[in-house]
């Protein structure tokens, strides 16, 4: 019976590891990052859109010049702070913990490691090896919200957050703003599902959402392609994605997408690694360089009109040129 | 709260309420009938993820959902054979054993979904199915009657459940060997096999209440979808004091609680949005202090079952 | 005699029965057999192997040797399933019933449904009522079993296997817990199925039941078989010679008393019971120095938490308790062990012994932390260990080793260890409740003669005993609890056993003088 038991635990655990790692390990001379995440490669939103960067970063450099591992599924900081120790213990040379929540074990890492490089988002405050990155998500979530706001016909636009914090909540203020400026009349509602990645909770929160009026929805992290799904169920409601361009899910909701181009940012932390620079940077996604995106789903878009795109074309204009400044809530810098 | 009609709110609450409800349900009438058979079966939240994916696999392969939910009842089965063979058989700890496959489950499921999907998609699941006639029910009609099969299922699970318990020489049998199993054995009841028989029946219905995540609410597959509700379901059946009806009223609450707060959230109300999400675990929590009163637990929970010293 | 068509078993026999337990011979090559409308008692100490040998003959044990025969064919009987099907039904000493099920619940348990997969509890309960009324068991067929009596469960438990067609029916200690009055009820029950041509198997070591209620007897010791006998040729001093193996001398207090200065005083104690109204109803003792007190009285008049005040278990809400003339009122059990009080309790599995701590641990128990069982922080595992060896000798526990768990003794030597840790450590005051309950000739009198010993050596002793036989052979003085309060106190040879019983019934003092006098 013991052994029968053991064999069992050993079967157990295998799977859990292959179900859990997808890395893999090669040799050195080329530059090496390894790339941590709360959620998996595939969560169609923040994660996914990192991976996908370094992916093509590795496709342009060429895969002998880099080299990629990724571990998944690490929510608990603890178990995450393990992996990015790990990491720099094997000599990676980047090590991205791709999450605001890492911020604590990411700093104690990097004390004992000075020649690696880490880096984490969104965030901004920086060490002399560790970078830290945002997007300036309120700026996307502004035109998002402008277009939600022009487009209304129930006048009530609304939000399927995560957990009230880091970049969900610069997203929201910017959507906000967005929707105020477009039609000052709307009805703004933002509302909280408690968790990063329960995608059911998020499509029931979205159902609610709807069923008291809203048809413009938006919302960030991995749990909105929940919403993005409640939200394709109804005819004449839209979604605003962020993060990732979410119309493959649902093609005939999602209006337009504020997308991140991470592949400039490492290849900038790179750059700056070679001229010695190891860290105590902040860096930024933004229009400024194209590293943020606006994109209006080419499928719907004749469905806006033209004026409505061309106000929102001055708007974004205007926040590249630094005449119109999107507010970010007292507190969070 | 402008333009809002209060009325069309409390049904909406209660309405969402009921639709939450049918996940936690069918998962926790499934463990009600383990721990009465002494069988804690902390899987629940495993094989409910290991639901969800069958069901989402077939229905997305083979582009009908009820077999997806058929894949996902059998799918329990197995997981549920699995526990039992471990918990039972081998007699191992059965708090270890549970939390081991949930581990094992959400391992699973997720390399399932990497090699064999890939990427995050969605599928049709079931339209709400208004019943004719009760669903034109002013108030009752939309709260009730105007869901997908599967919440009218979960819903009739109660009674039915209530009577396999209670009405039936099975379910004498079940309530005997989660107490004293030997007295059940000295009678010729054999109490492994039933404890066998729970498990499976346990299982069956976790993998149900998974299916019912994929096709019933989100329409889609995500990496730990289930996101802690079997583990909800098993608190459930200690506030519900492994009673049928006991478990309604606990998922209930839970429910509406629930939907009160994604409501509360919604209109703008001012009350901050962390006690908003904490709000249905509070509430459950001092509906179960308060409800204190004389139960039979099942007293042989968590031993396994040997015949003295043979 | 009615004798009832269509009974199946004319007689059963086990033939050269051999159970073997990991170091421990329970059965060797016991032969016995029982015919159809007699009792036949199964007698022998603790340990005998009685019960083994009708565990395997109810499916719970499987033989390692030797055969069953039913009118005279073998049988192979490897589950309670299958001596349920052959028409054997047994009535185990702890009760195996579901307590959370009604009386009905648990007697259908297990059995096929006249409604298929239905319950079919309405005729079941008329057949329960019928086979209730017709063997004299009155219970009612919809009580939960967690209301009933002792004797009621008991009742059930019979029921259970009239329900499944038993002939043969095999009782393990059926008396052990019931009141005497319960008892004899039982005893014309059991004449009564006899008579009806069911075939009994008694287990039992009560002799005075072997006398009243059996045709033959047949007597194990040690897990062999000493001898089969017609009742009618027994009686009970043979009986105790062929158990026992010798003769036992009853013992009992031969000395005149020579009390000295009182040790543990009580003086108007009022305390509550779990349920709230009072328990002890300004109660008064004095026990004194080389004496035994015993308390007579019907179990339930407070015994349990007198009792529990003397050994600090228990807060009162008035009154004193005095150990020595220091005021140990609402004291905690630590300050009386220390203060030189044993106690030996009601529940010696339960409040005796930690049952999973080894045997010299639980003997160190009340002194683990004080040399020389402990130095410092730590555990002296050589002065524990030779001090447990000595009191294995001294007080003759039977275990296989000082390390074994407590829980694996039988109940005698259970008490023998509860004796060696509390006597050896010379207590001033004894607190000694039911000290001969469930435990066999040899282990009652070994009691009994170790409380004498203590008392010659000057210890304040408190028995308190539902055996009245047992207060009057040990005690100087008997007091009688009635109610919470001691209604009287007198010299053992002052009162008659009539005016005890008398006062224990709740007669006042005043008129048990007059009718004793």
């Amino acid at each position: 019976m013991k052994r029968y038991t053991k064999v069992l635990t050993a079967a157990f655990v295998l799977v859990l590891l292959i179900g859990v790692c997808g890395g893999f390990v090669h040799a050195s001379s080329k530059v090496r990052i390894a790339l941590v995440l709360a959620s998996t490669t595939d969560d169609m939103a923040w994660s996914q859109s990192m991976y996908e960067a370094l992916l093509a970063l590795q496709n342009q450099l060429g895969k002998d010049k880099m080299e990629l591992v990724v571990s998944e599924r690490l929510g608990n900081p603890v178990d995450a702070g393990a992996a990015i120790r790990q990491y720099a213990d094997q000599g990676f040379d980047i090590v991205i913990a791709h999450g605001a929540q890492f911020q604590a074990v990411v700093f104690e890492v990097a004390e004992d490691f000075p020649k690696t490089s880490f880096a984490y988002g969104s965030a901004f405050k920086t060490a002399p090896n560790v970078f830290a990155y945002e997007p300036l998500a309120q700026q996307g979530a502004y035109l998002n919200g402008m277009l939600a706001g022009f487009m209304t016909k129930t006048g009530t636009v609304a939000i399927v957050g995560p957990v009230e914090s880091g970049d969900a909540v610069k997203y929201n203020y910017g959507f906000g703003q967005g929707v105020i400026a477009a039609n000052p009349k709307a009805n703004f509602r933002i509302a909280y599902t408690g968790s990063f990645g329960d995608v059911v909770g998020a499509g029931e929160l979205a159902k609610v959402h709807m069923d008291a009026g809203a048809d413009f929805l938006s919302g960030s992290a991995q749990q909105a392609v929940g919403a993005v799904r409640a939200c394709a169920e109804r005819p004449g409601v839209y979604w605003m994605a962020t993060d990732m361009d979410q119309s493959s899910l649902a093609p005939d909701t999602v209006l337009a997408a504020q997308v991140y181009h991470w592949e400039k940012l490492v290849a900038d932390m790179l750059e700056l690694r070679k001229q010695g620079v190891m860290g105590g940077k902040h860096l930024y996604l933004s229009f400024v360089d194209d590293t943020l995106e606006f994109r209006i789903s080419p499928r719907l878009a004749d469905k806006i009109p033209a004026d409505v795109i061309e106000k929102i074309e001055k708007a974004k204009q205007e926040i590249i040129d630094g005449t119109l400044v999107v507010e970010l809530p007292t507190g969070t810098k | 709260m402008q333009g809002v009609v209060i009325s069309d709110v409390i049904v909406g609450i209660l309405a969402t309420g009921v639709r939450l409800l049918a996940p936690f349900l069918f998962a926790s009438l499934g463990e009600m009938f383990c721990q009465r058979s002494g069988v804690f079966n902390l899987g629940v939240e495993g094989i409910m993820m290991m639901g969800a994916f069958a069901d989402f696999f077939v229905t997305l392969r083979l582009g009908n959902p009820y077999l997806g939910v058929v894949m996902a009842i059998l799918t329990g089965i197995v997981l549920g054979l699995l526990m039992a063979l471990i918990s039972v058989t081998m007699q191992a700890p059965q708090g270890i054993s549970g939390i081991g496959l949930h581990m094992f489950c959400w391992g699973l499921s997720g390399l399932l979904f990497r090699v064999y999907v890939g990427f995050i998609t969605t599928i049709e699941g079931f339209k709400p199915l208004p019943i004719p006639g009760l669903a034109s029910i002013p108030i009752l009609g939309p709260i009730l009657f105007q869901h997908n099969w599967l919440v009218y299922l979960s819903i009739l699970l109660v009674p039915i459940s209530a009577f396999v318990l209670f009405k039936t020489n099975w379910g004498l049998k079940v309530r005997a060997v989660g107490v004293t199993p030997q007295a059940a054995d000295t009678l010729g009841v054999n109490v492994n096999a039933v404890r066998y028989q729970c498990l499976m029946l346990g299982g069956a219905l976790a993998g149900l209440a998974g299916a019912f995540l994929t096709v019933g609410q989100a329409n889609m597959y995500a990496d730990n979808i289930t996101a802690g509700r079997g583990f909800i379901a098993v608190a459930l059946v200690y506030f519900g004091r492994w009673n049928p009806v006991g478990i309604l009223l606990g998922s209930l609450l839970f429910s509406i609680m629930n939907s009160l707060q994604l409501w509360i959230q919604v209109l703008g109300i001012n009350f901050p949005y962390e006690f908003a999400v904490i709000l249905p675990y509070v509430v459950t929590i001092a509906a179960l202090a308060v409800a204190v009163k004389h139960v039979w637990a099942p007293t042989a929970l968590g031993k396994p079952f040997r015949r003295e010293s043979i | 005699m009615e004798l009832q068509e269509g009974l199946r078993i004319k007689n059963v026999e086990m033939r050269g029965i051999v159970k073997t337990f990991p170091g421990v011979l329970a059965n060797d090559h016991v032969d016995i057999d029982v015919q159809a409308g007699e009792v036949l008692a199964l007698l022998g100490e603790n340990g005998a192997g009685k019960t083994t040998l009708m565990k395997v003959l109810y499916g719970l044990y499987r033989l390692d040797r030797g055969e069953i025969l039913i009118n005279g064919e073998p049988v192979s009987i490897s589950s309670p399933r299958d001596a349920i099907d052959l028409g054997i039904g047994m009535v185990h000493q702890h009760f195996m019933l579901v307590p959370s099920l009604t009386v009905t619940e648990n007697v259908v348990l297990g059995l096929k449904s006249s409604r298929g997969p239905l319950l079919d509890l309405e005729p079941a309960a008329k057949r329960i009522e019928a086979l209730a009324s017709k063997y004299n068991l009155a219970v009612d067929p919809y009580a939960p079993v967690w209301q009933l009596s002792v004797g009621e469960q008991q009742r059930v438990e019979i029921i259970k296997a009239l329900y499944r067609g038993a002939e043969l029916l095999i009782m393990d200690e059926p008396t052990a817990v019931l009141t005497p009055q319960e008892a004899d009820e039982l005893i014309g029950v059991m004449r009564g199925m006899a008579d009806s041509g069911r075939a009994i198997i008694l287990i039992t070591h009560k002799l005075n039941e072997v006398m009243a209620v059996s045709d033959r007897v047949t007597v194990l010791r040690n897990g062999r078989l000493v001898d089969t006998v017609l009742t009618k040729d027994a009686d009970v001093k043979l009986l105790a010679r062929m158990m026992v193996g010798r003769d036992i001398p009853q013992t009992r207090r031969t000395d005149e008393t020579s009390s000295g200065e009182p040790v543990l005083v009580l003086d108007n104690v009022w305390a509550d019971s779990d349920k709230g109204p009072p328990a002890l109803r300004g109660l008064s003792l004095e026990v004194r120095e080389g004496e035994i007190l015993g308390i007579a009285g019907v179990s339930g008049n407070g015994q349990r938490e007198l009792a529990q005040v003397i050994a600090g278990l228990r807060k009162v809400s008035s009154g004193s308790v005095r150990l020595k003339d220091k005021d140990m009122t609402n004291s905690t059990p630590a300050k009386m062990i220390q203060a030189g009080f044993g106690y030996i309790p009601e529940d010696r599995i339960a409040d005796g012994i930690v049952r999973s701590f080894s045997v010299e641990e639980n003997l160190i128990l009340k002194d683990h932390c004080k040399p020389p069982f402990s130095h410092g922080i730590f555990l002296q595992k050589d002065a524990i260990g030779k001090f447990a060896d000595e009191m294995v000798d001294t007080y003759d526990i039977r275990t296989p080793t000082t390390d074994t768990q407590a829980s694996h003794l039988s109940g005698g030597n259970i008490q023998r260890l509860i004796l060696a840790r509390d006597m050896s450590r010379n207590p001033a005051c004894l607190l000694s409740c039911y000290p001969s309950r469930g435990l066999d000739i040899a282990a009652t009198e070994y009691v009994r003669k170790k409380l004498l010993d203590v008392r010659a050596q000057g210890c304040a002793i408190i028995l308190i005993s539902e055996e009245l036989e047992e207060i009057l052979n040990l005690s100087d003085r008997v007091a009688v609890l009635y109610e919470g309060q001691i209604v009287k106190v007198a010299g053992v040879d002052d009162v008659t056993l009539d005016e005890i019983g008398l006062l224990m019934a709740g007669a006042s003092s005043a008129e048990s003088d007059g009718s004793g006098e």
